[in-house]
């Protein structure tokens, strides 16, 4: 043993074992602290991204609340400057009624539409006004009135017609939502086709199908619809693209603040784009009343048909046969209060009514050939209106 | 802007007039004038199913007897220049015809009178 603890050389390597020790000790503390140190960093990291993501985030809303804003009240003026127009121009269409100037007139007319529907898009992409109140109108005069609104409104062919109409309070969006389509339809289809619209009736409601003989779209394209229109609703005029596509973030919010459906998921016969407008029962009444003009002239020869509910508030006169003013209320499209139902639209017997004529139709068309929903349709629509209805199959 | 207090200033028609006439011209005054003739045509005994509203009630107007252009304007609530370029589309469906309206009747030649005046001097004058 003693000649070992002379060596020198195990002396050494004693010395440098505790030195080795040591150190590694040290080491391990140091890297201790450090691995604390780092886990402190990493932490005060995180809070200082989620600190500043939520600023931006905030900042992001606050600046997209203050362009809604903006947005909102500057197409407020526009629509009712467009609204006040349109009153302008139908005074002048009656004045100069029997002059060549009607022809610039209606021009002029065509023009305002558009520019006041352009405004009326924004709107309801900023939550704004959707237009002053609307009577209620046969789902043909709906469609008729969406075809005004569109640029190529020449092209449009309505091939059917329904006997139901629109609640007053649909008739708007519904028109609104339509002319985007129709808009869409007539812009990616070359100038020489025709867009078809054919109003059918089904069991959920009505059916109102635009068939274009464009390119279709692109994957892409569909997948971005098919988002707006089911799943994302777009929120302001944010991520619209430029040049900005309101079409579709404006339907899907529509249908989600009125209740319809739009989808545009098949492609038409011709090639393009097939979208369907399904209108739910709730948006639906019976035809409304004719309006009649002058008739102090001949009370006679214009009995009342056995109109809808909305007939009574229309003969309403004053004591001296002046048509006698309704309060209306502006219609604003705000999320939260637009979005209940009003199931006291309808009287009883006329709920009946509705409900007895789509009975009646489903009933005939199962009679006929229960396989066959295309037929179904197509027998359900008895009415001589639509006998000559184009069929798409 | 009004519509704030409640009272929504008279709002607009739904369907445009420009869209009742499909966007189509004004017919050349010397077929349409105001005073021409129209009628339903009368071998137009079924209805065609694809006119619009306003088409089909002015149809029903004309399927009496002859009613100039004027008379059926004041009937609707169309400007009459709308009132025409309908009742131009339905005629070129074939749906109405028109008549001329009555030609003022030719005022008998001054010398002739003259003439006859002169004879009769002679015969017993």
């Amino acid at each position: 043993m003693t000649e070992y603890t002379g060596n020198p050389l195990l002396w050494v390597l004693l010395v440098a074992l505790v030195a080795a020790a040591v150190l590694v000790g040290r080491q391990r503390r140091a890297a201790r602290a450090l691995r604390q140190q780092v886990q402190g960093l990493r932490d005060h990291y995180t809070e200082l991204e989620n600190d500043y993501g939520k600023s931006v985030q905030a900042a992001q809303e606050r600046a997209e609340d203050e362009t809604k804003t903006v947005l909102k009240s500057a197409m407020r003026t526009l629509q009712g400057l467009a609204a006040e127009q349109q009153l302008v121009l139908s005074r002048l269409q009656s004045k100069y009624g029997d002059s060549a100037l009607l022809q610039d007139l209606l021009e002029i007319d065509h023009t305002n539409s558009q520019f006041g529907r352009r405004a009326q898009s924004i709107a309801v992409l900023c939550d704004g006004w959707l237009g002053g109140r609307r009577d209620t109108a046969s789902v043909y005069d709906v469609v008729r009135s969406a075809q005004g609104r569109i640029r190529h409104f020449r092209r449009v062919d309505i091939l059917s017609q329904v006997d139901f109409g629109i609640t007053s309070r649909a008739v708007e969006p519904v028109a609104l939502a339509l002319a985007e389509l129709l808009d869409n339809a007539t812009s990616y289809s070359s100038p020489d086709t025709v867009v078809e619209i054919n109003i059918r009736t089904v069991p959920k409601g009505i059916c109102v199908v635009v068939d274009d003989a464009g390119v279709g779209m692109s994957d892409e394209e569909r997948a971005r619809a098919d988002k707006l229109l089911a799943t994302e609703r777009a929120s302001g005029v944010a991520g619209l693209g430029n040049p900005p596509q309101f079409g579709f973030a404006v339907i899907g919010l529509l249908c989600e603040r009125f209740g319809f459906e739009v989808s545009v998921d098949s492609s038409s016969p011709y090639g393009g784009v097939r979208a369907v407008v399904l209108l739910p029962h709730e948006m639906l009444t019976a035809m409304p009343e004719k309006k009649t003009p002058a008739p102090a002239a001949r009370p006679a020869a214009r009995p009342v048909p056995d109109g809808g509910p909305e007939a009574a508030p229309a003969a309403s006169r004053t004591d001296d046969g002046l048509p006698r003013r309704r309060r209306k209320r502006p219609m604003a499209i705000v999320p939260g209060s637009s979005s209940t139902p009003r199931p006291a639209g309808r009287s009883d017997s006329e709920q009946a009514q509705v409900m007895g004529a789509f009975q009646r139709g489903t009933r005939s068309g199962r009679g006929a050939e229960p396989e066959n929903a295309e037929n179904a349709d197509r027998t359900s629509s008895t009415s001589g209106a639509s006998s000559e209805g184009h069929e798409v199959s | 802007m009004t519509g704030h207090d409640g009272w929504a200033p008279e709002s607009p028609e739904l369907v445009r007039p420009y869209v009742i006439t499909k966007g189509r011209g004004l017919p050349d005054e010397d077929d349409l004038s105001l005073i021409t003739l129209v009628t339903a045509s009368a071998e137009e005994t079924r209805r065609p199913a694809r006119l619009s509203p306003e088409e089909q009630s002015l149809l029903d107007l004309c399927s009496a007897g002859y009613l100039s252009v004027a008379e059926i304007a004041g009937h609707t609530r169309f400007p009459l220049g709308v009132v025409r370029i309908l009742l131009a589309s339905l005629m070129e469906g074939g749906h109405l015809t028109t008549r001329p309206p009555v030609a003022r009747a030719r005022l008998a030649d001054k010398e002739i009178l003259e003439e006859v005046l002169n004879g009769l001097r002679a015969k017993f004058g």
